[in-house]
């Protein structure tokens, strides 16, 4: 597995460029970065309202959309923070810290990437499709599922990139059932997954993955305060019974190393202490 | 001497602008950011005599201008820290406080002496007061006579300038502050976190795995400000201050409280220079006013 070079991590103050709402409870926000973010797809972003005050006091951890001189995110409205971004206008100051965190993996030439979204998770993957468009590699193979047809932002976009199945819940797009229903006809030895979505999806991805063999890479997504190592707020169980912390270690982990019978739902308060990694 | 540097406890710090303990790694997460050297000092996370992993998620969700934490004391242990860490921090002039942590005063003791053996440690600052481990802990710093009985032993365990941390739980923190000073104490450092809790309503579940995580940020503030002011009342050495401290002014609104220097927590979990920040905005405060740190201890006491 190579890993490139990442770009010094950064502060720095943006003003909001546009603000696109597409439907239901989803934004993408773009900001106006003229030195540039030099950030791989999978790598993430503290986001803050410059003008937040002390609260919502903490930022959040956002995935990259897109880097360059127009960083963007993609958000749902879920909370006090989302709701203020999702209400930003152009020219309202906000801060990014970042490039933060391990980006996706390279596709191995050797292999035909599949990408398996849920819901927002499809931001750090559009990412990835555009980087391998760009490469010229073969078309990634895809699946996108959320709860109903109201619920895939973005489907467009990864529709023109990649060989794109949805899945809605209700049926009211595409397959009716998970993303996981459809994705075993998609697996085989020259396959490669990269996945990003709630826990519940993406352990059952691993679950399917494993049991081919396939690789399979996933983008975690845990409560985070600092985003660079200190608050040490992030942990996810891993297989050797120890803790890796999403924000240095992850976002993008290999999916083998993550426990996710434990990943899910927190052990009960006075369960066995876990090993600290050496 | 600088119109920002001090003398405190016996030990002469750059200026009064340090971190706090466990908002602030080992000092080295900042490469990208700025030099830490500048800063009057640093607070490690604190060390245990063995690596700890911390607690089960979720660890840490916001509250209405702060936040919980319940980390549990994830360290490296102070055997890995003065093999990995603190020869990096010597090397590049750091000032560091090792903020230490034990169930035991026999453990106390044991990363007291270990921590001797080595060069580059500045002072010892004891957590006595952590609210998110079950054993010792904050036990130690809700008692003055326990609070007295390891500040005793770590005194005569070594010759580096020793702080205590005090709990906002405390029955009567003027009488632990007071206990510790009596046992030999340099400095009292005020105030940890407070235990609180929160619930998400939608699933009716605790949102931390610990139920309880200690409470921080702005919100703590005048909480803060408070025991600082009654301890400084009440002991005769310095008292480093800490609680809600983000910007230049709330390390002021401090200082004329009567406390000698500031620790910044979690306001760097929002920005990785907020200390950088108050320092220079300290060392601004003094250049525009002509004075030094020394005028501003206490300067609203009267």
């Amino acid at each position: 597995m190579s890993s490139p070079a990442l770009a010094r991590r950064r502060l720095a103050t943006f003003p909001l460029l546009r603000r696109e709402s597409i439907g239901g409870l989803y934004h993408v926000l773009t900001f106006e970065d003229r030195a540039g973010t030099h950030a791989l797809p999978g790598q993430f972003t503290m986001v803050r309202g410059a003008e937040w005050g002390e609260a919502p006091l903490l930022p959040r951890p956002m995935s990259y959309l897109t880097g360059g001189n127009t960083p963007s995110i993609l958000i749902k409205v879920i909370g006090e923070g989302t709701l203020r971004m999702g209400r930003a206008e152009p020219g309202e100051p906000f801060t990014l810290l970042g490039p933060l965190g391990q980006p996706w993996r390279s596709p191995s030439p050797g292999r035909r990437t599949v990408l398996v979204a849920g819901g927002v998770g499809i931001a750090p993957l559009l990412f990835l499709a555009r980087s391998i468009a760009a490469t010229g590699a073969p078309k990634p193979l895809s699946i996108y599922g959320g709860r109903s047809a109201k619920d895939l932002p973005l489907d467009d976009e990864l529709a023109d990139l990649t060989e794109l199945q949805i899945t809605t819940e209700d049926g009211s797009r595409g397959t009716r059932g998970r993303v996981t229903d459809v994705l075993g006809e998609l697996l085989g030895p020259d396959r490669e997954v990269f996945t990003c979505g709630p826990d519940r999806m993406m352990a059952k991805v691993a679950e399917l993955c494993a049991a081919r063999d396939v690789p399979c890479e996933a983008s975690l997504e845990t409560p985070m305060a600092c985003g660079y190592g200190v608050c040490l707020g992030c942990p996810v169980p891993t297989t050797d019974q120890a803790y890796l912390y999403a924000c240095m270690q992850g976002p993008c982990v290999d999916a083998r190393r993550v426990d996710w019978s434990r990943a899910d739902h927190a052990p009960k308060k006075g369960a066995t202490q876990l090993r600290v990694k050496a | 001497m600088s119109a920002l540097a001090l003398t405190l406890g016996g030990l002469t710090l750059k200026n009064p602008v340090l971190t706090a303990s466990g908002c602030f790694g080992y000092g080295l997460e900042y490469d990208d950011f700025y030099d830490v050297a500048e800063l009057g000092g640093i607070c490690t996370k604190g060390l245990s005599l063995h690596a700890r992993a911390g607690n089960p998620p979720e660890r840490i969700c916001e509250t209405p201008a702060g936040m919980l934490n319940a980390i549990g004391l994830a360290n490296v242990g102070v055997e890995t820290f003065c093999r990995d860490k603190l020869p990096i921090l010597r090397q590049r002039g750091v000032t560091v406080v090792a903020n230490i942590f034990a169930s035991s005063v026999a453990d106390f003791v044991a990363i007291t002496e270990r921590l001797n053996a080595e060069t580059g440690v500045a002072a010892i600052e004891l957590n006595i007061s952590c609210p998110n481990v079950t054993e010792g802990g904050i036990e130690f710093g809700k008692d003055a006579r326990m609070a007295g009985e390891v500040t005793r032993a770590v005194r005569a365990a070594t010759k580096l300038p020793v702080w205590v941390k005090m709990s906002p739980e405390a029955g009567s923190i003027v009488g632990v502050a007071k206990a510790c000073e009596d046992a030999g104490a340099d400095a009292i450092t005020a105030i940890n976190t407070i235990r609180g809790m929160s619930i998400d309503v939608e699933q009716n579940k605790l949102r931390l795995a610990n139920r309880t995580g200690g409470f921080s940020g702005p919100a703590l503030r005048p909480i803060a400000l408070r025991i600082v002011w009654e301890i400084v009342g009440a002991v005769s050495i310095p008292v480093i201050a800490i609680g809600g401290i983000g910007t230049t002014r709330d390390a002021l609104e401090f200082m004329a409280a009567g406390a000698s220097a500031v620790q910044v927590g979690t306001a760097n979990f929002v920005d990785p220079s907020a200390a950088k920040r108050v320092l220079d905005g300290l060392r601004a405060h003094c250049e525009a006013h002509h004075c030094d740190v020394q005028s501003l201890i206490g300067a609203a006491r009267g």
